[in-house]
């Protein structure tokens, strides 16, 4: 060994490879934070009611909107200009592109508005009078008449229309149960920002999709999600914990348990897409078709059980977990010295008794993070779903009133098959982009949450443990 | 383990409970063994009518499947390497114990970043982002190890009480700001030069001096986002072998006269190798099987070429696509059953290696009593 | 000593694992759904899953007993879907071939009732800064196949051979396009390629909204989508007729079928013939063919039916 050191020179560069590494640490800190950052940004900014414009261009023409991006010109030199106008019942396109050297000029004037409306989506422009039955309201009453009537439902609000007239002067009559939101945002206060911020938010976390998932909110996704989690993590939990008592605690420690263990292991990294077909090959077209088959040959053509729904999402899920579960639990088994088991079975327990006195309370805190781990992973898996049972909109709940209250047939929504149809299926993405954000940070928010815990679980345990086991 | 031998009981109850138990667990167990086995099978079962088809159809059309797949995992693999182990070697031997307990948690928290996020992310922000700056992106990936050095070189420069102000132990986090502003300048500066060298767009040098068509959602793309997703898992299991390597050897190294560098590159990187190739193949393995970053940022050309801006179609995308679609029973439906079957037996037979590998060295270090 | 306190929840597990055994049963036994449950579940079209979704959502206002579950997987599901039970409704977007109605035949004994709920077309879209405005129909097939099954000459690879003066964009055309399973991808085949074969170095995008996204990211590629998916990142190009031609893809064109790509989008129902549909179908089916149902297909992008094809397909 000397000679080799002696032999071999203090290269200059020796001192160089450690900031490379030091680098790789940094770089990939970076990357993480970048990532975090961006969609915190986007995902949260999306809700602020953003100023809105009004553009002169040199044409003459008027466009009032709300600027998005901007990005260079391909060709020649200049930057254009990416505004959201709305109004796509007036002209047919709800954006506009402007050279920036076309405007003449900019302003923000307090009496724009902006209405959300069904089924046209946004209209900004101003708003001229309200007209009900008995009176026609202008200026500032018509504004007030417009919010009083939009804290009522829909269907409750007085007969009446709007009269609105765009930037460009064109003129429209829009019903008041219509409209679903209307806000001034320049003639709004900061303060009046951040409520409005709130209640986009909380609409955005309580309120289903609407406009073929345009816009509106993300609850069916959010509440389907956790309740496939919930039912993997009750199927899971107990077939994971008896294979690994079984293997652990049960069967004979020889060749074959080794390579079963092995071969438990490696299957956690197994892609998930793979469970997918496992999932729609057996569980979807062969258990639900034969169910369907055998109890439910009334509604065929219809299927009940025979195609994706929540139980064959949640057993695949369940299936792709097990690893986990397996594996952490046995950790923990493994970790309990024989002594305790020894000394159990000499006081002449049983090995019932051992196991479920003795064994499994200490093996306790391991399943708590081999299932909170699971959880984490099934939360951000998307591809198995694609194939057993994730739907684009299912507003039908899989938990209501209705008898027998959990559906286990019904398609559902999750959130990261949410994210991905709306950026890559929905009519008009630069539309559904902030929603997308939104959407994603939620997820990564929903699973780092899980994360933590795990860890945090992992660390109180062990250190309970360490210091009186 | 299991005690060989229950004694006596004088409840027959308790005895009759036990002995249902412990036939309930075995079952049970063996039921799940079984479930697991069942994959496999089903699998195989599934692709055995395409034995019935004429065979080079069903290969000459998942071959370029398969190349997208490892052309895939090659770009990832090239991105995720350096960072990981270059990571890992810097938190397991000279990072401090603090800063350590924070970094590797939260570089472990990446490997739970969903797929369908990064995937967003890469094909609708990174792509359209590349694509414009194509030259930025290049330059960057030369430029960011070469500051690397550059802040080494600073750093030996500097006085000792910038040293102990920003001690090399904690540089993995005191250099994110100077590689931000490294990136910066890079993505100013490029444009300049591109405007210098290669007549103001590289893409049209690359296309009429070599021929080289670009797709915005291709390799480079696919590398840095599935990169970006391998990179923890690869680190976290590298850096357990490398810290698993006893203190003592390197100290023994150091002693005789190797410096810090040295002890690590000719002790403690041959002792933790199985380990680091261990962690290598399960970062390959996660990389063969991801779907959603591929799906959304690869662009899905089935195409058999080798050009890191041109895109390919992976065997686990193609099923995440076409299988909903294809009716059971058809050509498509087995056709992509065995892309699946070659992705199950591919990522089984890299992950036994690899945990063959790391039992065998764990039995290694357990025998020299330092485990 | 505190690890044996954590023996609380041991009855607890056997209890879960009872809970799970019932709940399968459970399920099996009551999750029959009601006679009129008003669940209408439909399998189909990735273009159309817009308007489907908007119909559900209208419907629902009115009807709020009635709830649309959609799964949009592609035109190319539905005959599968509609065959092997899995849907009743199936929203396509090109009509179904012999094929795929005599499997349905095969199974059921009847053929299923295909309504036309819609029209589209299909729009080939540049970048936004594009200079190209017009296209024929061979030079498309040129672009995008390898054989050139509609008679071009040779194959078109590069801008320079669309429009030799032009010194912008250049090099190579860069394709977008759908995959395998979509309608959209199906009808272009038919209708641009004449049945030839695409490039194999096309990108083949899971949504024709993200085939949108990506041409409008790039100067020098061109790709090939539902009409509703035009945004202002693309122009949509003219298409040529054989008189020399230039016609743009606007509503009117498309309604009175002049654009030569236009399409009709179809609905699929299992219907066996002689009996009533199950009222939610019903429900929606009268819905959108109303007036109303057409305007939503307005707002959602797409043509309405001219007058009397919607009389027409009203009398189903």
């Amino acid at each position: 060994m000397s000679r080799l050191f002696a032999a071999a020179p203090r290269h200059r560069l020796d001192k160089l490879w450690p900031w490379l590494c030091a680098a790789s640490v940094a770089l990939s800190l970076l990357m993480l934070s970048a990532l975090l950052t961006l969609l915190l940004v986007r995902g949260l900014g999306h809700f602020w009611p953003a100023t809105l414009e009004e553009i002169t261009l040199r044409s003459g023409s008027v466009v009032a909107g709300q600027a998005i991006r901007e990005t260079p010109l391909p060709q020649e030199a200049g930057v254009e200009r990416l505004y959201f106008k709305g109004n796509r019942d007036v002209d047919g396109v709800s954006w506009h592109w402007v050279d920036i050297d076309d405007i003449t000029s900019r302003t923000t004037p307090h009496d724009l508005i902006r209405l959300e409306r069904a089924p046209w989506g946004s209209f900004i422009g101003r708003l001229a009078a309200v007209e009900t039955d008995q009176q026609s309201l202008h200026g500032h009453e018509a504004w007030d008449y417009l919010n009083n009537a939009l804290t009522l439902p829909a269907n409750q609000r007085p007969p009446g229309q709007l009269l609105l007239v765009t930037a460009q002067g064109e003129t429209l009559r829009q019903p008041l149960d219509s409209v679903s939101q209307a806000l001034a945002p320049n003639a709004m206060s900061w303060w009046q920002k951040t409520h409005t911020w709130g209640t986009n938010v909380w609409q955005f976390l309580s309120e289903g999709p609407r406009a073929a998932n345009t816009s509106g909110g993300v609850w069916p996704a959010i509440f389907g999600t956790v309740l496939m989690v919930i039912l993997m993590s009750v199927i899971v939990t107990p077939f994971g914990v008896l294979a690994a008592i079984y293997l652990n605690e049960i069967a004979h420690q020889n060749r074959l348990t080794r390579l079963v263990r092995i071969g438990v292991r490696n299957l956690a990294g197994v892609p998930s897409i793979v469970y997918g077909v496992f999932g729609l090959g057996v569980f979807v077209y062969g258990i639900g078709g034969t169910l369907d088959s055998w109890f439910f040959s009334d509604t065929l053509p219809s299927p009940t059980f025979g195609t994706g729904g929540l139980l064959w999402a949640s057993l695949t899920l369940a299936l792709l977990t097990l690893p986990v579960v397996i594996v952490a639990t046995e950790e923990g088994l493994a970790r309990i010295p024989d002594a305790q088991r020894e000394g159990a079975v000499a006081l002449g327990a049983t090995r019932l008794e051992m196991l479920t006195r003795i064994v499994l309370p200490m093996a306790t805190p391991a399943m708590l993070t081999g299932v909170i781990l699971a959880i984490a992973r099934a939360a951000g898996e998307v591809a198995p779903l694609m194939l057993v049972g994730v739907a684009k909109l299912a507003p039908q709940m899989p938990v209501d009133g209705e008898f027998p209250y959990v559906h286990l047939e019904r398609k559902f929504m999750h959130l990261g098959y949410h994210l991905f149809d709306t950026a890559f299926h929905g009519e008009d993405v630069q539309a559904a982009m902030p929603l997308v954000y939104a959407t994603a940070l939620l997820l990564v928010v929903i699973i780092l949450v899980l994360n933590l815990t795990a860890i945090f679980l992992r660390h109180y345990f062990r250190r309970q443990r360490g210091s009186e086991c | 383990m299991t005690p060989s031998r229950v004694p006596a009981s004088y409840q027959p109850l308790r005895q009759f409970k036990n002995r249902v138990a412990t036939g309930l667990i075995t079952a049970g167990g063996i039921a799940v063994l079984l479930a697991i086995l069942a994959i496999g099978v089903f699998l195989f079962w599934e692709t055995l009518p395409l034995l019935a088809l004429d065979k080079t159809f069903a290969f000459d059309k998942l071959s370029p499947l398969v190349w997208g797949t490892l052309k895939a995992a090659l770009a990832a693999m090239l991105f995720a390497l350096p960072i990981a182990l270059g990571a890992a070697m810097y938190s397991a031997l000279f990072m401090s114990a603090r800063l350590r307990s924070r970094i590797k948690p939260t570089l472990e928290m990446m490997e739970a970043m969903p797929g369908v996020v990064v995937g967003f992310i890469a094909g609708l922000v990174l792509a359209p982002w590349v694509e414009r700056n194509l030259a930025s992106t290049l330059v960057l990936l030369v430029w960011l190890p070469i500051s690397a050095g550059l802040a080494g070189v600073l750093w030996h420069m500097a006085s000792s009480h910038w040293h102990r102000r920003l001690p090399f132990s904690w540089a993995g986090l005191w250099l994110v700001p100077w590689l931000v502003g490294m990136v910066a300048l890079a993505v100013w500066l490029t444009p300049l030069l591109e405007q210098l060298f290669l007549g103001g767009d590289l893409r049209r040098w690359l296309e009429q001096r070599w021929g080289m068509d670009y797709a915005t959602r291709n390799a480079l793309i696919v590398g840095i986002a599935m990169g970006f997703a391998v990179i923890p898992s690869i680190y976290s299991l590298a850096e357990d072998a490398l810290a698993d390597v006893p203190l003592s050897m390197m100290e023994g190294a150091q002693a005789l006269g190797a410096s810090r560098w040295q002890a690590l590159w000719k002790v403690a990187l041959p002792a933790a190798g199985p380990g680091i190739f261990s962690a290598v193949m399960i970062g390959m393995g996660r990389a063969v099987g991801e779907t959603m970053i591929v799906l959304m940022a690869s662009g899905n050309t089935a195409l058999l070429s080798a050009s890191p801006f041109e895109g390919m179609r992976s065997m686990a995308s193609a099923i995440a696509i076409e299988l909903p679609e294809a009716s059971p029973g058809g050509f498509t439906y087995h056709h992509l059953i065995l892309a699946a079957l070659v992705l199950f037996l591919f990522t089984f037979l890299v992950n036994t290696l690899a945990e063959a590998v790391r039992l065998r060295m764990r039995r290694r270090y357990h025998k020299a009593g330092h485990y | 000593m505190k690890c044996m306190g954590l023996s609380s929840g041991k009855k607890n597990r056997l209890r879960f694992t009872l809970a799970t055994v019932l709940m399968l049963f459970a399920s099996a036994a009551w999750g029959q759904p009601q006679p009129v449950s008003g669940t209408l579940s439909a399998i189909g079209s990735d273009t159309m899953a817009g308007l489907i979704l908007r119909w559900g959502e209208a419907l629902a206002v009115r009807y709020p007993e009635i709830n649309l579950q959609f799964q949009a997987t592609g035109s190319a599901s539905v005959p599968p879907a509609l065959t092997a039970g899995t849907a009743r409704l199936g929203p396509m977007s090109r009509p179904m071939n012999d094929q795929e109605r005599q499997a349905f035949i095969d199974r059921y004994g009847y053929p299923p009732l295909e309504l036309r709920v819609a029209r589209d077309a299909l729009i080939l879209v540049v970048h936004r800064h594009n200079p190209l405005r017009a296209i024929t129909r061979q030079q498309a097939d040129a672009i995008f196949s390898t054989g050139q099954a509609c008679g071009a000459e040779k194959p078109i690879r590069r801008w320079s051979e669309l429009a030799a003066t032009r010194e912008w964009p250049y090099g190579n055309i860069a394709l977008h396009g759908r995959n395998l399973a979509s309608g959209t991808y199906g009808l272009f085949q038919t209708e641009v390629l004449c049945d030839g074969q695409f490039r194999p170095d096309i990108s083949e995008h899971p949504g024709s909204s993200a085939v949108v996204a990506a041409v409008g990211e790039s100067p020098n590629a061109m790709g090939y989508a539902g009409y509703n998916h035009l945004t202002p990142m693309v122009h949509a190009l003219r298409l040529v007729t054989a008189e020399g031609e230039e016609i743009a893809p606007s509503e009117q064109a498309v309604q009175r079928n002049e654009y030569p790509l236009s399409r009709d989008l179809y609905l699929y129902v299992n219907l066996p013939p002689g009996e009533l549909l199950p009222a939610a179908e019903q429900a929606f089916l009268a819905f959108i063919l109303s007036e109303e149902g057409q305007q939503i297909a307005r707002a959602a992008g797409f043509v309405p039916l001219p007058d009397d094809e919607l009389t027409n397909q009203q009398r189903w």
